[in-house]
């Protein structure tokens, strides 16, 4: 199982711990990630927002990069994954392709429509059936109840992927349960992170987040685990600001997908990089019985 | 002998002011699960409980009065059929829409709604300079209707407004309707307030939406509310030039993709922010730098940085060619 790797800016810088889990979960599963060196940000729905052409035309490079190789993009973020989709289903428009393919032309490329984007999570559900993801766990999650978070650019608009429920999926979940794990449902998981606007309206991104990790927790999660590092950033690193925003204390842990599927495959928490969270995962490690090493 | 599946129906009921606290009560039938959500409500109201309160009219999906929260997705009634509710969750759980004051069971008071609606002007502005022909009809070129084909469809229901997660968290923001409504004015050839239009609902407006697409998955006429609303910010940043710190974060973030080809994090929280932003964030920037201390240095340029610059010099010609 081949991939071109697409990582996104920020498992590159700030969230380089999800960097890192995904390639100990691919190199464990046998899924050979392709670097491109050439890759530029995926616009993270804010280039659109400016120049909605630009956008498609950067994302129409990328994919056609990888069409160049013969390889479907696999990414580990909701965000890069949704706007990336977003070009493959914009360029089927007449009228937008008349637009990019003279500008890819001139700078030597060609898109042709037929590389797909994969996110590693679909990546994991759709080419592992649970049993055998299941044989392969060597310290099951079994005790830790997880509250998965989506990301909302992995589920809408519903129309780009035609498999999965907008507001109501279970494939994050049926991971989880084959983890070992317990599965939480709750109305947030599939809601915002506030991320978009964490620089725009800074406390209603807050009070957002902390609306969902308020959520998770009354549902009984010990642990959020979120496909998305966008996500994360408004999840973890910004979580002392969401509980002063939603006036509770939450020490809610929070997991990138592949750290928690690391975790159960036997991967050391430093190979993970779960030192690097704003919030300890200590109380949710201990429940699984192991420890976190100081980076 | 037409099928039927044994239907549990969970209904919110709570009359402000005289019950202490909503509750939900349960009803079961066996049903024909093609039977639509409302059709189970008029027939507990029939049967059971005559007191149950809601809104309903053309059963077609052509009024937009039932609109309310099934199994927590906000959607018409007489849309939603029981048989793959049950499926999936077993029971049918009924709550009235968010975002809007409870009147009684699942009516909700509209008020807040059409305000924000009100908020846009919702009619076409004649332009002095063009005024429309009196008595005569006010054409259109195809493409021209084509720009904002879909705005029309919407019937006004609420679901979008109701599963607005910026709207929940800001009363402030108009929500997923009047914003898609704005956009039919704005693109509207015959409309001749673009610029005013786009000026007044840029503050505390536009750049609240947290293109979480909610509304676009809940509307059941397909108008693509978040898809509008980026149509209006693109228009916004185009006629306008950077008003909002919203747009500046758009525009920050595109020339901050031009420099290296990959994010600059740091930078652009500065570039966004400004100076006394910036400083206000310093303690949760030493926080989250103690950890990911990377976020001080710029990341390399991507190789090829040459062909991602030259589709932006090609796409934005007049902005780069001094």
């Amino acid at each position: 199982m081949k991939f071109a790797y697409y990582p996104g800016c920020v498992a590159q810088e700030s969230g380089k711990e999800l960097d890192m889990a995904t390639r100990w979960v691919s190199r464990k599963l046998g899924i050979e990630l392709v670097e491109f060196p050439k890759f530029s940000c995926c616009g993270s729905g804010f280039i659109d927002e400016a120049n909605l052409t630009l956008n498609v035309a950067l994302n129409a490079r990328n994919l056609a990069l990888a069409e160049a190789a013969g390889l479907d993009l696999l990414t580990v973020c909701s965000t890069c994954t949704g706007m990336l989709t977003l070009a493959n289903v914009k360029l089927k428009d007449p009228k937008m392709r008349a637009k990019i393919d003279p500008v890819l032309q001139q700078i030597g490329t060609s898109y042709r429509g037929t590389t797909k984007v994969r996110h590693l999570l679909h990546v994991l559900t759709e080419e592992f059936p649970p049993a055998q993801l299941k044989a392969l766990v060597t310290r099951p999650l079994t005790g830790l109840k997880v509250g998965a978070f989506y990301g909302c650019h992995l589920l809408r608009p519903a129309e780009e992927y035609p498999t999965e429920e907008p507001e109501d999926p279970r494939q994050f979940e049926d991971l989880i349960t084959a983890l070992g794990a317990t599965p939480v449902y709750y109305r947030g998981r599939v809601m915002c992170c506030g991320f978009p606007i964490l620089f725009v309206k800074e406390g209603t991104a807050n009070h957002i987040a902390g609306r969902q990790i308020q959520d998770a927790k009354a549902h009984g999660a010990d642990a959020m685990a979120t496909p998305c590092p966008l996500c994360h950033i408004s999840l973890d690193a910004y979580q002392n600001k969401a509980e002063h925003e939603v006036h509770q204390a939450l020490d809610m842990p929070v997991f990138h997908l592949p750290q928690l599927v690391g975790l159960a495959l036997g991967a050391r928490p430093e190979e993970l990089g779960l030192s690097r969270h704003l919030v300890s995962v200590d109380g949710a490690l201990a429940k699984i019985g192991t420890v976190t090493v100081p980076a | 002998m037409v099928e039927t599946v044994h239907a549990t129906f969970q209904v919110y009921r709570f009359t402000p002011g005289v019950d202490s606290s909503p509750r939900y009560v349960s009803y079961e039938f066996d049903l024909p699960p093609h039977t639509p959500v409302l059709s189970a409500l008029l027939k507990i109201r029939q049967e059971i409980d005559p007191t149950l309160a809601m809104r309903y009219s053309c059963r077609s999906s052509i009024c937009g009065s039932c609109a309310m929260v099934i199994n927590s997705k906000s959607r018409l009634a007489c849309q939603t059929q029981i048989g793959p509710e049950l499926a999936r969750h077993g029971r049918i759980v009924i709550d009235p829409m968010r975002n809007q004051p409870v009147a009684r069971d699942l009516i909700v008071d509209q008020k807040p709604f059409w305000h924000d609606y009100e908020r846009i002007d919702p009619h076409l502005i004649a332009d002095p300079a063009h005024p429309m022909p009196e008595g005569q009809p006010n054409p259109m070129t195809p493409e021209q209707v084509d720009r904002f084909y879909e705005t029309p469809r919407c019937i006004a229901c609420g679901a979008c407004y109701s599963a607005c997660p910026a709207k929940e968290a800001d009363p402030e923001f108009p929500g997923p309707m009047a914003l898609a409504k704005l956009y039919r004015f704005v693109v509207d050839p015959r409309d001749g307030a673009t610029r005013e239009r786009l000026l007044k609902i840029q503050p505390g407006g536009l750049w609240t939406c947290l293109r979480c697409h909610l509304c676009t998955a809940a509307c059941p006429k397909d108008v693509r509310p978040s898809e509008r609303i980026r149509d209006l910010k693109e228009l916004a940043i185009a006629a306008q030039g950077v008003t909002e710190a919203g747009s500046r974060h758009a525009v920050a973030f595109k020339e901050n993709i031009y420099e290296r080809g990959l994010l600059n994090e740091g930078k652009l929280a500065r570039q966004t922010l400004g100076l006394a932003g910036t400083a206000a964030q310093l303690p949760q920037a030493m926080r989250i730098l103690r950890k990911k201390p990377e976020l001080l240095k710029s990341p390399p340029k991507i190789e090829g940085l040459a062909e991602v610059r030259k589709i932006y010099e090609m796409l934005e010609d007049e902005e780069r060619s001094g």
